[in-house]
This record gives C-alpha cells, structure tokens and sequence, in this order.
C-alpha cells in the first residue's frame, strides 16, 4: 500500500487547465443542439468545422418537472465537462438558447450561440453562421497548451457493459485497482449502474463515508428494484440468469460483487444523481440508469474527464466527450478485437499475473491517455451522448 | 516462486472460501490455487467448469461463502474442501428479502 501511495501522489498527467480550475485531456469544441428541431443545423456545423465534436438531443420540447430538470442539467453538464474548451450552443428560440449558454458560461470558458430566432428560421443561414462562429472558437482553442498536472485532478468514470464470466473476476477487479491507486492520490472516480448493486448494497454500504451516504444508497437499490417490481418484473426473480448460472454465477450477490469490484476497495464519499457534480474528491457511486450510452453521459454531465470501460465479449461504445479506456480480461477478446481494446488484461484469467500489477499498468495507461494517447475508441469515432429520461413527454 | 509460475484457480480475496477455476478441472485433479499471491494446491472432488468455484475450505452447512470477502450465498448443504459450489449447495441470501 506504501508503494502504491507514494506513486499515485507523484503521479502527473499533461492536462488543460481551465477557467474554473478543472483539468481537461481534451479540448473539444463542443457544438451542442439543445433541441430535436435543430439537429442538422448541428451537424452542419460539426461536419464543416475540424476540431468540433457534435452533442445533439432528440428532446428538447415537452418535457416538465424532473424529466425538464434532468435535461436542462444534463445539457449544463456536459458544457462545463473539463475536457471541453469552448461552446457552440444551437437553438431556435433565444429564451431556451440563452438559459444554456448561461449555465455553460458559469465554467468560464467562451460559449457562442446560434438561434433560428436570430436568422427568421432559416436553418441554412443558421448553419452559415454557426461555421463561422466555430471555426473562431477552434481557432481560439488549438492555442492552448497543456501543462503538467497531479493525478488528483482527474475524474475517471468507470462502466461495465457485455460483461461475462471474466468480468467479474479480472477486468473489474483490474479497474477497481486502478480507482484505488487513484483515489489515494486525491483523484475522483464514479461507478453508477443502480440495478447492479442489488445484492452488494449493504456491502457498499459498509464502506460509506457517512451514515447518510449508506441510507441513500441503500434506499437508491430499494426504489429502483420496487419501480421494477411495479411494472410486473422482478430484478431478483430471474437474476442471475440461465446464462449466468452456467457461466458459474450462483446468486444474485456474487453477480453483483463482481460488478461492485469496479468501484475497488476506498471508502464511498458520495451518491451522485445523474449529471451531479461531486462536491468532495474520491470515490463515488451515480444512482443511475445501467445501459451504457445514458450512464456514461450521466458521468461526462457530472465531470468526467476519462471513462474506464470493462467488457468481457466485446463492446464498442464509448462517450464521445470523454476518453473511453476499453478493458478486458477475456484472452479470445483481446485477440478478436485488437482495435477496441486499449487494455488486455488476461494475463489474469490465463493464470499469469496478479490483479495488483495489472491495476497499476492501467493506472499508467490512464495518466497516458489523460496527456493525450489516443484511446481506439477515438481513433474510430465510436460513441456519442444519450439523454437520460425520467418522465414521458407532454 | 518462480517468474514463469501459472496456476488454474484464483481466490479473490484472501479470506474466501471459494476459488474460481480457469479452466475445465476433472474430479481428482490437483488445482493450483493463486491466494494472496501463493499458490496453494486443492484436490478437485468433481469436475468443475471453466468460471465455476472450488471449495478451498470445509464450508458447514448454513455457513456463508465467501468470495470477494463478502456472503455470496449460504451453503444448503456441507461442502467439503475441493468440491464444487454452485446453486445446488448454496442459496443466495439476498432473493429471499426482494420486493415482492
């Protein structure tokens, strides 16, 4: 543990420095349409400018009470992302247009907007526009530098998704090494996915900073699992399933034990909500949705500069504003799929190598990642952002 | 031990009583068992599968398995050191509490 300590404190990484005093790996342009109706105006823009990323909602119109809430904070969110240097946000009508730009400008970083209100709703000259005011904001952008920065300035996000046998017994437990090492340099980390926890609450519980954090995630698995029981299903009735259990999962606690080992060993400083940000550093848990692409915007809305991503098959995603390290501890994976996986981690299942070792190589390869390295993921454009709802629309 | 040591089932924790295999394991076999960074040798009494656990200690009946460090299910019946344990001597805990 001394060791481990000692290298997480010296630990640095290569990082933009922003405004409001986050570190970002990246320096995205972000062009956001903040409604469905303007979508392509959007990606008009995000095709003809180099160095802009595209974050576009579906949604926008309809909605009220905390599904409205939800959206509006999730928009927030992932402008005030570290890793984003500068703004576009894309509308139609100014009022709704201007609140985003608001909360995004709240990071101190430049934000411009484009509305159809402004252009008598012609889209094209809208898009003309919105070129022009992107290529600025680029061009102000690739000027800055990065400057060394301690680990403790990094907030990693950390997902499962087409986990199988392996899952559970190397690449979450590699991961969960990786979150200790950093944690105990200062650093923030997120693991969410509710449902998953259902069997370890108590456990998670156990290793809450407060009573109040072992209530609210207690209570959190409790909501999610009467929700569920409401509409007819049942998370324990069939859980593991049939797959599971010839796999050799027994009960739906070794199930949710192996998914946990993704949050390592350090105490639970926090329940986040979707798109909160976390007001401490150290480890965290998000009361939120399981599938991957409404998690993992649910991480980058809360700040998450870097995603550890642990598959057992194989799977693609990634967020498209957060760097997404894709790790397995399946051999035939990391062999089908040598462009997807950034870390092979089988050493472990082969019988090899030790979970510890493999956590502190990964430790590496996220401080590599975090200066710059490109992730496969990026590489290939995979992923993007999904809203999260939490209520049907008007 | 030596740099090229391998070993066919890993205990997650030191303080578990199970171990998961990682490879296909016949009754009778010797599995070198990775704990805490030893490797310990365990007979297997039945055929285990590639991901399913081997008992790395007697394990009473109502007693808890531990993996992880933590109860993952309650032994429904004894089982012995070697034996292979899955959902027909052990019952999770936790399924029986669930929401209706």
């Amino acid at each position: 543990m001394g060791g481990a300590l000692s290298d997480g404190l010296s630990a640095t990484f290569m990082g933009y420095l922003r405004a409001d005093g986050s570190v970002g790996v990246r320096n995205h342009v972000l062009i956001v349409s903040i409604l469905g109706l303007v979508n392509r105006v959007a990606a008009r823009i995000a095709d003809s400018v180099a160095g802009t990323l595209l974050v576009e909602t579906p949604y926008g119109r309809g909605q009220y009470g905390a599904d409205k809430t939800l959206h509006r904070a999730m928009l927030g969110g992932l402008c005030l992302n570290p890793n984003v240097a500068a703004v576009l946000i894309v509308g139609a009508d100014r009022r709704a247009v201007d609140d985003i730009a608001a909360l995004a400008a709240s990071g101190g970083k430049p934000v411009r907007i484009v509305a159809l209100d402004d252009t008598h709703e012609d889209s094209l000259a809208a898009s003309a526009a919105g070129i022009r005011v992107a290529g600025e904001l680029v061009h102000a952008a690739s000027r800055l530098q990065r400057t060394r920065q301690p680990a403790s300035r990094l907030f990693l996000g950390v997902e499962c998704g087409h986990s199988d046998a392996t899952s559970g017994l190397v690449a979450n437990p590699v991961a969960g090494s990786c979150v200790d090492r950093l944690v105990d340099a200062g650093g923030t980390a997120v693991v969410g996915e509710t449902v998953e926890w259902l069997g370890a609450e108590h456990i998670l519980a156990r290793r809450a900073a407060t009573p109040m954090v072992a209530e609210a995630i207690v209570a959190a698995v409790l909501r999610r699992e009467a929700e569920v029981a409401a509409s007819g299903q049942s998370l324990t009735g069939n859980n593991p399933g049939s797959e599971n259990i010839r796999g050799g999962l027994s009960s739906i606690e070794e199930k949710s034990l192996g998914a946990i080992a993704k949050t390592g060993t350090r105490p639970i400083s926090g329940l986040l909500q979707v798109a909160e940000r976390p007001s401490v550093p150290g480890l965290h848990l998000m009361d939120g949705p399981s599938f991957s692409p409404e998690s993992l915007t649910g991480f980058a809305a809360s700040g998450a500069q870097l995603m550890l991503f642990t598959t057992g098959a194989g799977n693609s995603f990634c967020s498209a504003i957060a760097p997404t390290v894709k790790i397995t501890g399946r051999p035939q994976t990391a062999k089908l799929l040598p462009d997807q996986i950034d870390f092979d981690a089988s050493a472990a299942f082969l019988g090899r190598e030790d979970i510890g070792p493999l956590g502190a190589r990964l430790f590496e390869t996220v401080l590599a990642v975090a200066s710059g390295a490109a992730t496969w993921g990026e590489i290939h454009r995979e992923g993007g952002e999904a809203f999260v709802r939490v209520g049907a629309s008007m | 031990m030596s740099e090229d040591a391998t070993w066919s089932a890993v205990a997650i924790n030191p303080g578990d009583s199970v171990a998961v295999v990682l490879r296909d394991v016949a009754a009778g076999e010797c599995v070198a068992v990775r704990i805490d960074g030893q490797i310990r040798e365990v007979t297997a009494i039945d055929a285990i599968a590639l991901g399913h656990k081997i008992a790395t200690v007697a394990i009473a009946k109502g007693a808890s398995v531990l993996k992880y460090g933590a109860a993952i299910a309650l032994a429904t019946s004894d089982i012995a050191e070697g034996q292979h344990v899955h959902v027909h001597n052990v019952a999770s805990n936790r399924a029986k509490k669930a929401v209706p």
